[in-house]
């Protein structure tokens, strides 16, 4: 119990970060209650500069029969903390700005019952602490609970985020459809335990290949395994739970949003993982069948498909900025599903890449909608963006950079994803699949390419002229970082493709050398082609 | 000499190049050498900066100062790398592309390779690179409320590139930097955007070093697919031990050579590809001095040298090296003769300078190429910053027969003399100029190596040697010689030396111009003694050829000894027939021009070199003519065919699959609940109680499930 509380350190030490936010927000002392992000910012980094030096070898040997991937938390902690801190950067001077207005022009009494934002921030830190927890899960319980850890601060995030019906409304919407996504994923879990008498991960695997060894998986324990997947698909927003997503993201201010799309994403994608290593994706089947099962395999299939399709198709008819990003994430899920498909080690390795990429990319898109402002309220139309190269340059070239990117053109960051991504899937023999990803990637060009095009090459319009920038710096300063990321990660390609290869080396999967080793096998080799 | 005797001498090098290369120098990977990486960040970091105070409206020379500051250090730095080279080594920064499996492994990382070619080149590339930002911190100074930082990030972007070019440690960095400095080349001749002649000579040197850019592209492709490797040790090691195959490969590996010979023509401005170089003079002045003659144009021998062992698989390609280099020389020296613009002259004269290098690297004697390099390095630097103060002097005037009498102008003393030494280092004056040394080497060695036509080459290199000396002091006499007297040019970039009273007073250079001019002709005077020392560098390193003498009889007895007295006797001759027509009696040379235009037997002589030969026409003729044709016909098909056609219909069927889909995202919290149920009850449907489908839809699906 103690070993697995040692990798519990990041999530504990960020809860003392929740305690004392949640006391610094309701200070009286205005420098307190402006120093909460920036404290925020400083138990991010502090639990991003601890993780890695958690995981020691002699700490995962006395741990790694208890987790199906034991390092998964390394990897996926120090991205949700880094990218968490860019996160906080864009929340800073939202919340609660007409009253903190108020207060120091003297209009107002502090009154520590209408302010939130020492709450935005504990809900902030409380559903970044669900994401860690999901990485260690061990059976079926705590993998639900961390889930809705995640899910539930995001709700009231929603709500309090914006001074607006609009926020009301959207965050009434997410929590309704969260809860029934949630009960379909309870459902499943329940059938899973149904089937194999057990809830945890580990022993659930075993069960799995028993039941595999002796004429198949259960018929039950199937059907359990495709409702959780369905239920948890609302956290990825993959059809057919990505109903909500556009109104959502609409709805909450451009911060929520961009964490939004990243945080609880992250968490469903883990999810989802985590629950396929209980199946494997060496075939159980039969002997000699490689892959998942037949049923979880059309079910991933056809969400990944309809997700990239819907979400791309979804986009393109869309006018508001907030929306088109929205339908943009569906599309982003769909092509994640491909490395999930495709399976230990390169599609999994190519998906925790990947969360790491739209997590830069998606931030900085939204980073630059959020640093934007027309008298008080976010912009949200694209016309707003009309040349924005006049008025805010560095803003634009983000933007311009950011869509690039997220297009997947060659060396941003978005490359790098897809690349492995798709060769992942190539690798694994869906071919169709990979073929259908890039039809759907030349399809979001149309549409990435208005992000670029508007505020690049576009004149600047009567109503675009009136937007400036928001007071504070710190929404740019979080647009920069998030550039710098997109242009200079793929640079360290070398140094990330081996923290997330690091992250499944487990004994029933081959690592990644070998999956290109079967792939060599088929054509000659130096010596062979001489004659 | 017979045809059969010259095949037969082909055969024997070719036979002599197979055995007798002395092994190829492998590199060690070095540790703890990682600070040797700033002299690559370091004009990288500076680049930033310009760019910050860009952005940042700096009005003053900060930009300047921290270009030169920055590069200063890096030049520092390949000084002290060089003082602790011992031994071919591989610094690895930081790893950029490894991709790999059983069997295979491609891999292109952020290393430098550094061997004596490599600090060679590293030493005058930072060395000259800071001298002229210098220069040019003085030079460019009417700009400092216009394009200053710009024109300092643009310097920092070329260090930036170039240092990478030529440190790589794999062609794949090697091709960033090649691509980089083509940019910023690109940057800087078009950096006065708002005059059209400099925009389009930006294009053009940026199109025309896209082909050769290709051969470079396509030839990293081919080394890839032969050796398996784009790293240079891998690349040497596979060559040293033949550990590849020749037969597999076959054309594929004698592809190679003329792939990177094309690139480096390109690059290094040589026929086909030099009518770029001319046009990029309208770029700033210091532009033209350090990357349009002293480094970035030398890139292309850089390439040679450095994939030397590749070409010595294939030694026909030195021999296409050889006379591509000795006919451009002699072309562009033509040429030359025949130019006003001062600038233009020295543009030439550098093409013609570079057909010397490729002539030496293709008459196995690498070492005299890059001796040639070195000195011309210094010496066209040092002619180039003259022109520049000629023209900064009097607003713009680069017509030398609008100038003269420099050196009796006050405060133009130092720019004459200077510019005289560097005249002489161009002409070959024998014994005290560096460039007498460095030519002298590459035309011996023609006499010395056997090949096709080998003696044709020495006897062209001899003539463009009398025709070298002759406009390089053409452009002396006439400019800083002879009687004062001057017409200022029409550019007026500042008021107070504009002819505003109807008086022009020419603008003499500063101390800091007259600082970087004597500095790099000392250093010029230098570089004489350092002919051992170059050649030392270059025997050490991949480049080396190491059986030049052995192969085959001098001619006439050694051509070391009698080839000094005959480049020397031609050189002051040269020198001599310019003093008769342009300082002695100037009418003399305009007279015979006006006799031979007046003779319909001799007309075309003088108008063909001033026309260039008609190079450009022809090149318009033989190409744009056609592609404009072509374009015009695909633009019809684009736009009726595959834009109306195709690509409205099919971006028509997405959004009607949206429209389709756009009710169910009405806002209404039930209907999304509903639409969520449905989903999930459709797909389950589908998984569990229509196998057949499934069946199918698995089979469709492919993979391995």
């Amino acid at each position: 119990m103690v070993d697995k509380l040692w990798f519990l350190i990041p999530e504990m030490w960020l809860f003392v970060g929740v305690v004392v936010i949640s006391v610094m927000g309701l200070c009286k002392a205005r420098g307190l209650r402006n120093a909460v992000p920036l404290v925020v910012i400083g138990f991010l980094a502090v639990a991003f500069i601890i993780t890695p030096l958690l995981y020691t070898d002699d700490r995962l040997a006395k741990v790694a029969d208890g987790l199906l991937i034991p390092m998964l938390g390394r990897y996926v902690k120090m991205v949700v903390c880094a990218v968490g801190i860019v996160l906080t950067m864009l929340s800073i001077g939202l919340i609660d700005r007409p009253l903190e207005q108020a207060v120091a022009s003297g209009r107002a009494r502090f009154d520590p019952i209408r302010v939130s934002r020492g709450e935005y921030f504990v809900f902030f830190l409380l559903s970044l602490i669900g994401v860690m927890l999901v990485c260690n899960a061990n059976d079926l319980i705590w993998l639900f609970l961390a889930l809705e850890l995640t899910s539930l601060p995001t709700y009231v995030m929603v709500a309090i985020s914006r001074p607006s019906r609009k926020a009301q409304e959207a965050a009434v919407k997410y929590f309704f459809l969260g809860a029934m996504s949630a009960s379909i994923f309870l459902y499943g879990l329940a059938l899973l335990y149904g089937s194999t008498g057990t809830i945890v991960l580990t022993e659930m695997r075993d069960a799995f290949a028993e039941q595999a060894a002796t004429g198949g998986l259960n018929r039950l324990a199937l059907v359990g395994m495709v409702l959780a997947l369905l239920g948890v698909s609302y956290k990825i927003v993959a059809v057919p739970m990505h109903f909500y997503a556009a109104d959502v993201y609409e709805g909450a201010a451009s911060a929520v949003t961009a964490f939004l799309a990243f945080v609880p994403k992250t968490a469903g994608m883990l999810a989802i993982i985590l629950l396929l290593m209980t199946v494997g994706w060496s075939g159980h089947l039969g002997p000699g069948v490689e892959g998942l099962p037949q049923p979880i395999l059309i079910t991933l299939w056809m969400m990944a498909v309809l997700t990239m399709t819907l979400g791309n198709v979804g986009a393109m008819l869309q006018r508001s900025a907030k929306r088109l990003l929205a339908y943009s994430s569906i599309a982003h899920s769909g092509y994640m599903l491909i490395g999930v498909i495709a399976g230990p080690t390169l599609g999994i390795n190519a998906v925790l890449l990947y969360l790491l990429a739209y997590g830069v990319m998606n931030t900085a898109a939204f980073a630059v909608l959020g640093a934007l402002e027309r008298k008080g309220e976010e912009i949200e139309s694209l016309d707003d963006l009309a040349g924005l190269r006049h008025r805010h340059p560095a803003l634009a070239i983000v933007m311009a950079i950011t869509a690039l990117s997220l297009v997947g053109f060659p060396p941003l960051l978005g490359f790098l994803g897809k690349l492995y991504l798709f060769m992942a899937g190539v690798e694994a023999g869906h071919v169709a699949l990979v073929v259908i990803a890039l039809i759907n990637s030349a399809i979001s060009a149309w549409y990435y390419l208005l992000l670029l095009g508007l505020p690049m090459l576009a004149m600047p319009t009567p109503t675009s002229e009136t937007i400036v920038s928001r007071p504070v710096i710190w929404p740019r300063v979080a647009a920069l970082a998030t550039a710098i990321g997109v242009v200079g990660l793929p640079l360290v390609a070398g140094r990330l493709l081996s923290a997330s290869e690091a992250v499944i080396q487990t004994d029933e999967v081959s690592p990644m050398v070998d999956q290109f080793d079967v792939s060599m096998a088929d054509q000659p080799t130096e010596d062979q082609r001489a004659p | 000499m017979a045809a059969a005797d010259i095949f037969s001498a082909l055969a024997g090098n070719l036979m002599l190049a197979s055995q007798d290369s002395a092994p190829i120098p492998i590199a060690e990977t070095a540790a703890g050498m990682g600070w040797a990486g700033w002299i690559l960040w370091l004009p990288a970091i500076s680049t930033v900066m310009c760019g910050l105070c860009a952005a940042m409206r700096v009005k003053t020379k900060l930009p300047a100062w921290i270009t030169v500051g920055l590069l200063g250090t890096s030049f520092l730095m390949t000084l002290a790398l060089w003082l602790r080279y011992d031994q071919p080594v591989v610094i690895h920064l930081l790893d950029w592309f490894v991709l790999g499996g059983d069997g295979w492994a491609f891999i292109a990382n952020f290393s430098l390779y550094v061997d004596s070619l490599t600090l060679l080149w590293m030493l005058f590339v930072t060395g000259l690179g800071t001298l002229i930002a210098l220069y040019a911190s003085e030079y460019m100074e009417a700009d400092v409320r216009g394009g200053y930082a710009r024109f300092f990030a643009g310097i920092s972007v070329f260090l930036f590139a170039m240092t990478a070019l030529v440190m790589a440690d794999n062609l794949l960095m090697l091709y960033l930097g090649w691509e980089g400095v083509g940019f910023a080349s690109y940057w800087l001749i078009g950096y006065y955007y708002r005059k059209p002649s400099a925009v389009a000579a930006a294009k053009k040197a940026f199109i025309v070093n896209r082909i050769g850019d290709l051969g470079l592209a396509l030839a990293v492709f081919l080394i890839w697919h032969n050796f398996g490797t784009v790293e240079y040790r891998a690349l040497f090691e596979a060559l040293q031990s033949g550990s590849y195959n020749t037969e597999a490969g076959g054309w594929s590996i004698k592809a190679i050579p003329y792939l990177l010979m094309l690139a480096a023509f390109g690059k290094s401005a040589q026929i086909p590809l030099y009518v770029w170089l001319p046009d990029a003079m309208e770029g700033p002045t210091p532009v033209s001095a350090l990357i349009h003659a002293a480094t970035m144009v030398t890139a292309g021998v850089f390439l040679v040298a450095r994939m030397y062992p590749v070409f010595l698989l294939e030694p026909a390609s030195l021999t296409v090296v050889a006379w591509i280099g000795g006919l451009t020389a002699l072309l562009a020296a033509t040429i030359a003769m025949a130019q006003h613009d001062i600038k233009r002259i020295f543009a030439y004269s550098t093409i013609s300078q570079l057909g010397y290098m490729f002539m030496g690297i293709g008459l196995f004697t690498t070492a005299g190429a890059a001796y040639h390099v070195f000195t011309h390095a210094f010496f066209k630097a040092v002619l180039f910053l003259t022109a520049g103060v000629v023209m900064h002097g009097f607003a713009g005037q680069v017509d030398l027969r609008k100038v003269s009498g420099l050196r009796h102008l006050p405060g133009f003393r130092i720019t004459s003399f200077t510019m005289l030494y560097a005249c002489a280092c161009l002409a070959g004056v024998p014994l005290i100029t560096n460039g007498f040394w460095s030519k002298d080497a590459i035309m011996a060695q023609a006499f010395i190596s056997t090949g096709p036509g080998f003696r044709a080459l020495g006897v062209i290199a001899i003539i463009t040697a009398f025709l070298t000396a002759y406009y390089a002091f053409r452009v002396w006499f006439r400019v800083c010689a002879g009687p004062v007297h001057f017409e200022p040019g029409e550019e007026q970039h500042d008021d107070h030396h504009a002819a505003e009273h109807g008086e022009f007073r020419p603008h003499a250079p500063r101390l800091v111009v007259n600082f970087v001019l004597i500095v790099i002709t000392i250093g010029a005077v230098g570089s004489i003694f350092l002919k051992g020392w170059a050649g030392e560098r270059i025997e050490d390193s991949t480049a080396a050829y190491h059986t030049p003498h052995a192969l085959g009889v001098g001619f006439w007895g050694d051509p070391h000894v009698w080839m000094p007295w005959v480049a020397s006797a031609v050189g002051l001759l040269g020198i001599v027939v310019a003093g008769y027509f342009h300082l002695v009696n100037r009418k003399a040379a305009d007279g015979l021009k006006n006799a031979m235009l007046a003779n319909p037997a001799t007309r075309w002589l003088p108008t063909a070199m001033e026309n260039k030969w008609y190079v450009d026409e022809l090149y318009h003729l033989m190409f744009r003519g056609p592609l404009w044709l072509g374009g015009h016909i695909l633009n019809l098909f684009d736009r009726y065919i595959i834009d109306m056609a195709i690509v409205d219909g099919v971006a028509r069927i997405p959004r009607l699959l949206g429209r389709g889909f756009q009710p169910l995202s009405n806002g209404i919290l039930q209907s999304y609940a509903v639409s969520m149920a449905g989903g999930v009850a459709l797909l389950a449907i589908l998984v569990f109680l229509m196998p057949q489908l499934v069946d199918w839809l698995s089979h469709w699906m492919g993979g391995a499930g």
